[in-house]
């Protein structure tokens, strides 16, 4: 297990996989943003940027590659840098390259943005980070941002926040979810390297909230029934040979079922599906589907059986002793049948961005992207902050039919929707 | 602020189109303020290949100095035949196929497969004029690598970019290499006795078609098919 006394420490089991599928023209990397009620100030930032990074060691790392397993390091390059932004969003870490930081910070306008590598920290570890960050900043700027709003800078990092949870959680019976082994593939054209398509629709929670209430579930289900229905659909109208089902990954944050301070990865992807060949489905049902595959799933016994397969597959003596140089392709290979083909996008909702009234009231709206898929595919995520719920489309597919109709079927259902995109 | 007429979603304030259906607006209150800031960037910043030149030049320059190395032996000992020709030949055709994709990192796949082929043709030509056998390069390496220049990449387009299922890229690329052989020993044979009598490539094309019908049924039959996909997880 991983203490802050140790200079190196291993990866989890997410970040393992994470940096196996690395290529150079792909990483798994997402970013979170928070437009300013004014235009940002970099010099302030790299202030905040400075102060925080020493208080959180887990994003203070590069990543070495060893001869057996990749492993975190911490990072004595200076930096990181804030930068101005570009509209190349999530761009591909290169674990040589920017001196080896796997965190990115960048400003446009009033637009401040985190991006942060898969293999160090999962979205509710980086909204802590950036919950501390974003209070150093209005410090910076001369605001009164009490001590409690975040994470005190000042205060020495907690073991817990680097511990491997997956590691300390695993149980003893391993297995892994029965789910659907190949869905539909929504796939589109690719574009060239590198350009990155981003969508974006802000949407009022209050009417969301409504809308799925009335339907017996919660924003998320509502949001993936959504999502579900129209690809179904789309599989329609392309008139395939075989239909399949349509899957979504869903991540799950674990600390509400095992509890741990780790800022690191504590996720696990569930997977929701319909079967087209089954028959049609209505929105209503669609919701209760979801919904009772998520309760199905999305046990403590479940979550830790499956956790177990993970941590046993990493520390099995025999795979540990494969040189990493021929792991990694054997991993990249198994994402592919394990974590590509069986889901036909992915929806991730990190939650509500709660913040105290001294700090909301200089942030206008949270954004969320999620970098490129392994294939061009589109990746949807959604944040709420405010009254709002900001979901976006990203992807490095030429279509964007599916934001399209989901953003048109949200305003049909009597939603107000304001859409913001980098296509043209 | 403006509503798209086609989907109903609100736009930005600088927007002169949907981004979602294109549909441009047209709002005589409210005209697309082009001196907003655009809400995303819009400076592309592009992202850089990974640099391998450092590995580039390295290997450049261990097989010049081999090459050079042997032209110089070559002048000192043996020096009736021009055997530098073949390590020589051997480290161009090398750089071609392993240091030039490092060094030039925009070259295109079939630009790179081009070349590479072309290394070969000039690697056998030089051995050619080593030994004085102009004869057989011309009716005997020639026109095998010119059909496999056009046979191979055919079959790695149509596997790569049709999406063949495997049972359908097993098929050709069976069928391929049975012909490929059959072209060899065509060739062999004009080039030794100027006839052609099938012999061994005849073996070779019928097993392969045999292996291929199995297959074909399979393909052709979708109960069998289904079976397959179960039992080999394909
Ligand atoms: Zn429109």
């Amino acid at each position: 297990m991983a203490t802050v006394s140790t200079p190196w420490y291993r990866m989890d089991n997410a970040s393992v996989m994470y940096s196996a599928i690395q290529r150079e023209d792909y990483s798994a990397i997402y970013r979170f943003s928070a437009f300013m009620d004014r235009e940002v100030d970099p010099a302030a930032l790299q202030r905040a940027v400075d102060r925080a990074m020493p208080r959180f060691p887990g994003f203070a790392v590069r990543i070495r590659r060893g001869f057996f397993w990749h492993y975190f390091e911490p990072n004595p390059s200076p930096g990181p840098f804030v930068r101005e932004d570009s509209a190349d969003f999530c761009r591909p870490v290169r674990f040589g390259e920017d001196n080896g930081w796997l965190v990115r910070f960048l400003h446009y306008g009033r637009r401040i943005s985190l991006e942060v590598f898969h293999a160090v920290a999962d979205g509710a570890g980086a909204l802590v980070f950036f919950r501390a960050l974003l209070a150093e900043y209005l410090r910076q700027l001369g605001e009164d941002i009490p001590a409690g709003c975040a994470v005190d800078l000042d205060s020495p990092p907690s073991p817990g926040e680097l511990e491997d949870a997956y590691l300390r959680h695993a149980g003893r019976v391993s297995r892994s979810f029965t789910q659907v082994k190949r869905a539909y593939q929504d796939l589109g054209t690719p574009e060239p390297f590198y350009t990155f398509n981003v969508t974006m629709g802000f949407v009022p929670i209050a009417q969301l909230k409504e809308r799925a209430s009335a339907l017996g579930g919660t924003v998320t289900e509502y949001l993936s029934a959504v999502l579900i229905k129209l690809l179904l659909e789309k599989q329609r109208q392309e008139r395939v040979h075989r239909q399949r089902p349509v899957a979504l990954g869903i991540p799950v944050n674990l600390r509400p079922y095992f509890p741990t301070e780790t800022l690191r990865n504590f996720i696990m992807t569930v997977q929701v599906s319909a079967d087209p060949r089954l028959g049609d489905y209505s929105l209503p049902e669609l919701v209760s589907l979801v919904r009772c595959q998520m309760r199905l799933y999305a046990t403590p016994q479940n979550l830790r059986a499956v956790m177990t397969r993970g941590v046993k597959l990493q520390y099995n003596p025999l795979l540990q002793l494969i040189p990493s140089v021929l792991k990694n392709p054997i991993m990249l290979r198994s994402y592919r049948t394990s974590g590509v083909r069986p889901y036909t996008a992915t929806f991730t909702n990190p939650g509500y961005f709660a913040l105290p009234p001294e700090m909301s009231a200089h942030i206008e709206h949270m954004e969320v992207i999620l970098g490129q898929a392994a294939v061009a595919r589109p990746h949807i995520s959604a944040i709420g902050y405010g009254g709002t719920m900001e979901i976006t489309f990203s992807g490095t597919q030429q279509e964007n039919d599916l934001e399209r109709e989901f953003f048109r079927y949200l305003v049909r259902e009597g939603m107000h929707v304001r859409v913001e995109s980098t296509r043209g | 602020m403006s509503y798209c007429v086609n989907c109903g979603v609100e736009l930005g304030a600088g927007a002169g189109s949907c981004p979602l259906c294109h549909t441009p607006v047209q709002n005589p209150h409210a005209v697309p303020d082009n001196d907003a800031p655009p809400f995303f960037p819009t400076r592309h910043e592009g992202v850089e290949p990974v640099s391998r030149r450092m590995a580039g030049l390295l290997l450049s320059s261990m097989l010049a100095s081999v090459a050079l190395c042997c032209g110089i032996l070559n002048l000192l000992f043996y020096r009736e035949l021009w055997w530098s020709f073949f390590p020589g030949g051997a480290a161009v055709m090398l750089w071609v196929w392993f240091a030039m994709p490092l060094l030039f990192r925009r070259l295109s796949a079939w630009c790179r497969l081009t070349l590479d082929t072309l290394a070969i043709g000039v690697y056998v030509l030089l051995i050619a004029l080593a030994v004085h056998g102009l004869d057989w390069y011309l009716r005997l390496a020639v026109p095998m690598l010119l059909c496999a220049v056009c046979v191979c990449p055919t079959v790695i387009w149509v596997v790569r970019y049709r999406r063949l299922s495997i049972l359908s890229s097993a098929i050709l690329v069976l069928l391929t290499a049975g012909f490929l052989a059959a072209a060899v020993e065509l060739f062999c044979d004009l080039y030794l006795r100027g006839v052609w009598r099938p012999g061994w490539s005849l073996i070779v094309l019928i097993s392969c078609v045999g292996l291929c019908i199995p297959l074909i049924v399979i393909r052709r039959v979708p109960s069998l098919r289904e079976e397959a996909r179960r039992r080999f997880h394909v």
